[in-house]
């Protein structure tokens, strides 16, 4: 039974390119086969899900499903008079579409029989999107959401597995046309580099990082860890360092790869990182690193909450509601990342650094300490690159393997 | 600027590069690789060299030796098979194959295409669980070259059904389609299409210059740690002196535990709260009853395709350990008989079974490695097998030994047959 995940080697790419080649063609020509389009996204995503995964494949078609009742139920409601919006209802609608995530969240921590797993792959980014539109619903910035579109913008394959997140009315205003002729070569070229560049960043330097240093840094860490203060030595360091290349060429190759196959689709999937290591503080990290996760979060959570708060009057001063906010944020994630203690500290870790950030910015701002020059901004870059490997060295679990675990070797 | 010309721009760059590398790569390369990074190869026990041929097959010519084994492969101590051969110039030199985790179908996937007259095999009894080749240690050895070698000189014998059958319980094996298509052509007893093959000679073509090309950029230099292991032998080979050198090195690394294992192991591997969950772990044990033999089958009957007298070595597990873990001695005795009555009832006959010395001292580097002076009382048997002239040898292949019944039968004659007398042979 053949079985493919998204972009896991060389193979993948070339039997996807062979399958769009038609659409790209007609794209070329100004026309999008849209049936086409349909059948090689459900031949793809079948391929993801069948063999041995074909529980995730059931789970996604029921997942669906209900995402659709929910929607379009909430949808209905919205309708209905033009002006219902009652704040509980909108609640519920969200907890009803979060309640599937929430439960593959949970399900790991509560006592189970082995081998009985739930969810499946991608059930994090469909999440993102429905309870994105069911929020702009309520906002009215949506108005009717089109079954038709919707099902193509859940399934959009190229990004199902990992992202980026797109957005539904962006989504919606590039599938239904075919761009103009230059606008596509461009984007054509675009595709190339980007695919290019994925292939320079997740299966080159990803490897590199990961496959091929990482687990020899790794055992020399808790080797060398023996006997040290919290089986600490340098080499944690080193694994620190390394860890945080993996993950960015890992995670900025395979987003490359979804961006490329969406131009190639002639669909703009935003771009998910943004040179995230030259960011000079913290908050502009966020602004740069898997972006369109933290623009979820920052537009679905941190605004969210702060205007709840402040219609609500919870916490007058404006400057420990943003910072209240920014834990919320964070700490939300982490749950989202998974429950557990590294998740939590990596989540208050870069709540307070936001926090410690702003009232840096601050202090700054009134005292004039110091003038912007290029020695000051090497420092920034510096001191910021640190502060975020040390929050992906707890991100990684490392130190819970290190600290908590006997490493059995053979 | 034309749209055609822009066109060309984004595409041409990547057809031609395209173009170039399957050019590149189809074309009948040949090469040499050099005395020593064949050395280094041999003794690297990397993970490409297991996966390559190339350097196997060139080393193999000049007086190489493979050494198929498992994790007591890795125990570099001064006693070492590698060690001895290089500081007494012999005519022979050990290429190591093997590393943990390497067990019969992985060895028997390896051993495609690449014959030798001579082989030593060390087998381990704890390859012989309920599972036999775990997939996982596998996909760390599996070579699409040596699988597509595999495939192309498979025959409708039960031997290749049954091998073609067992690759394809590898995940690693099933993800590649091409291959396993092939396999359960072979698993059914049927001959390739024509097309088919060609695709396969060519896929088989550009994988074997990716091996040549590729391989010995990452070899491990191991020459220095050897040579430093050697200064401590005397320089002239006698057994009486290595036995004093041996006993001295092991009793300087093996203090400060109970189980008189190296000190080394003892502290990284084993730390107290490991050792507790430990104790009286391994009473249930079994190594009767296992997929393994069947696999083993498959190494013998590569052997006996490529005429390869082969010295077989199965090693004991540290006595002191063994008690600790509760493994029972019994049960392992069984397990060597059984192994023994498949080689020796199908003419392989040079057994050296060490299976009842894991309480000799300094016998044992850790817990079921060898080490001094267990590598320097198997070296008795090398050296003699070495010496000895090479002729063709004759098997009686059994093919009962793919069966589910072999594989689960517990009751197996009684070898009789005693290290004097496979010394006697070989010396012969």
């Amino acid at each position: 039974m053949i079985n493919l995940q998204p972009y896991e080697n060389p193979q993948y790419f070339i039997y996807l390119l062979v399958a769009l080649l038609p659409l790209v063609i007609g794209l070329y020509f100004g026309k999008r086969y849209k049936w086409y389009e349909a059948a090689i996204s459900l031949l793809f995503l079948f391929f993801i899900f069948d063999a041995d995964k074909w529980k995730q494949g059931v789970t996604l078609i029921a997942y669906i499903i209900y995402q659709f009742a929910v929607t379009f139920a909430y949808q209905h409601y919205r309708q209905k008079t033009g002006k219902a919006n009652k704040t509980w209802i909108f609640c519920t609608f969200v907890v009803l579409a979060i309640l599937p995530l929430a439960a593959v969240k949970i399900w790991p921590v509560v006592p189970h029989k082995a081998g009985i797993d739930i969810g499946f792959l991608g059930i994090s980014y469909l999440t993102f999107k429905t309870v994105q539109v069911v929020m702009e619903l309520r906002d009215g910035t949506i108005k009717k959401v089109d079954p038709i579109t919707y099902m193509r913008f859940l399934l959009f394959f190229p990004t199902i597995s990992s992202g980026p997140i797109d957005r539904y009315r962006r989504f919606a205003k590039d599938c239904d046309k075919a761009p103009e002729r230059e606008a596509y070569i461009k984007d054509l070229g675009l595709a190339v580099k980007y695919l290019f560049q994925g292939f320079l960043y997740k299966f080159i330097l990803g490897w590199l990082f990961g496959t091929y240093w990482l687990p020899y840094l790794e055992a020399q860490a808790i080797i060398a860890g023996k006997g040290m203060p919290l089986h600490l030595s340098w080499w944690v360091l080193g694994v620190m360092y390394c860890y945080s290349m993996y993950l960015f060429f890992d995670f900025a190759g395979y987003s490359l790869f979804a961006v490329s196959i969406s131009y190639f689709m002639g669909i703009h999937t935003p771009m998910n990182f943004n040179k995230p290591f030259a960011a000079h503080n913290i908050k502009e990290f966020w602004n740069r690193w898997h972006m369109t996760l933290s623009f979820w979060f920052r537009d679905f959570i941190f605004m969210r909450f702060t205007f709840f708060a402040m219609k609500k009057r919870l916490i007058k001063n404006r400057v420990r509601l943003s910072q209240i906010a920014y834990i919320v944020n964070f700490m939300v994630m982490a749950v989202w990342h998974g429950i557990t203690w590294y998740y939590m500290v990596y989540g208050l870790y870069h709540a307070f650094a936001i926090i410690i950030n702003d009232i840096w910015l601050r202090y700054k701002k009134k005292h004039k300490l110091v003038k912007h020059n290029k020695f000051t901004e090497a420092v920034a870059i510096f001191v910021t690159f640190n502060v975020v490997c040390l929050s992906f060295l707890i991100f990684s679990g490392f130190l819970d393997n290190l600290w908590f675990n006997v490493p059995l070797g053979k | 600027m034309k749209n055609k010309t822009k066109l060309w721009l984004i595409f041409g760059p990547i057809i031609c590069a395209a173009l170039l590398l399957i050019g590149i790569f189809s074309l009948p390369w040949e090469r040499t690789f050099s005395k020593g990074s064949l050395y280094q190869a041999a003794a690297s026990q990397t993970k490409t060299v297991f996966k390559g041929k190339d350097m196997r097959q060139k080393a193999y010519k000049l007086g190489y030796v493979p050494f198929y084994g498992s994790s007591e492969l890795s125990r570099f101590d001064n006693m070492h098979p590698t060690v001895l051969a290089t500081k007494y110039r012999r005519g022979y030199m050990p290429f190591l194959l093997g590393a943990a985790g390497s067990q019969s179908l992985a060895q028997y996937q390896g051993m495609q295409d690449a014959p030798s007259k001579k082989a030593v095999m060390v087998i381990s009894p704890q390859w012989f669980t309920q599972e036999g080749q775990d997939p996982a240690a596998f996909s760390l050895y599996y070579s699409p070259l040596h699988v597509t070698d595999f495939i192309l000189n498979a025959q409708d014998t039960e031997a290749d059904r049954y091998a073609a059958r067992r690759f394809l319980k590898m995940d690693c094996v099933k993800s590649n389609h091409v291959l396993s298509h092939a396999l359960f052509e072979i698993a059914a007893g049927l001959e390739l299409p024509k097309t088919e093959r060609y695709y396969l000679l060519w896929r088989r073509r550009m994988y074997s210059n990716e091996d040549r090309f590729f391989t010995s950029f990452q070899l491990r230099d191991r020459l220095p740690k050897i040579e430093q292991q050697g200064k401590s032998l005397p320089d002239k080979y006698s057994y009486k002196g290595l036995l004093k050198v041996s006993n001295q090195e092991a009793k300087r690394n093996t203090r400060g535990n109970p189980f008189g294992i190296r000190t080394g192991f003892y502290r990284k591997r084993l730390n107290p709260k490991l050792l507790k969950r430990l104790k009286g772990s391994q009473k249930k044990f079994n190594y009767v009853q296992s997929p393994e033999f069947s696999d083993l089958e498959l190494v013998l009957n590569q052997f006996s395709k490529d005429k390869t007298q082969v010295l077989f070595v199965i090693p004991p597990v540290n006595a002191k350990w063994r008690k600790y873990t509760g493994l029972s001695q019994k049960m392992y005795e069984k397990s060597v008989n059984k192994i023994k009555h498949e080689l020796i009832s199908q003419g392989f006959d040079n057994i050296y079974d060490l299976s009842q010395m894991g309480g000799k001292k300094h016998f044992m580097e850790d817990t079921i490695h060898l080490g001094w002076n267990g590598w320097l009382y198997m070296d008795q048997a090398v050296k003699a097998f070495m010496k000895q002239k090479y002729v063709k040898p004759t098997y009686a292949l059994n093919d009962y030994f793919f069966t589910e019944d072999w594989r689960n039968t517990k009751t197996v004659p009684k070898v009789a047959l005693t290290n004097k007398q496979v010394l006697a042979n070989l010396k012969k």
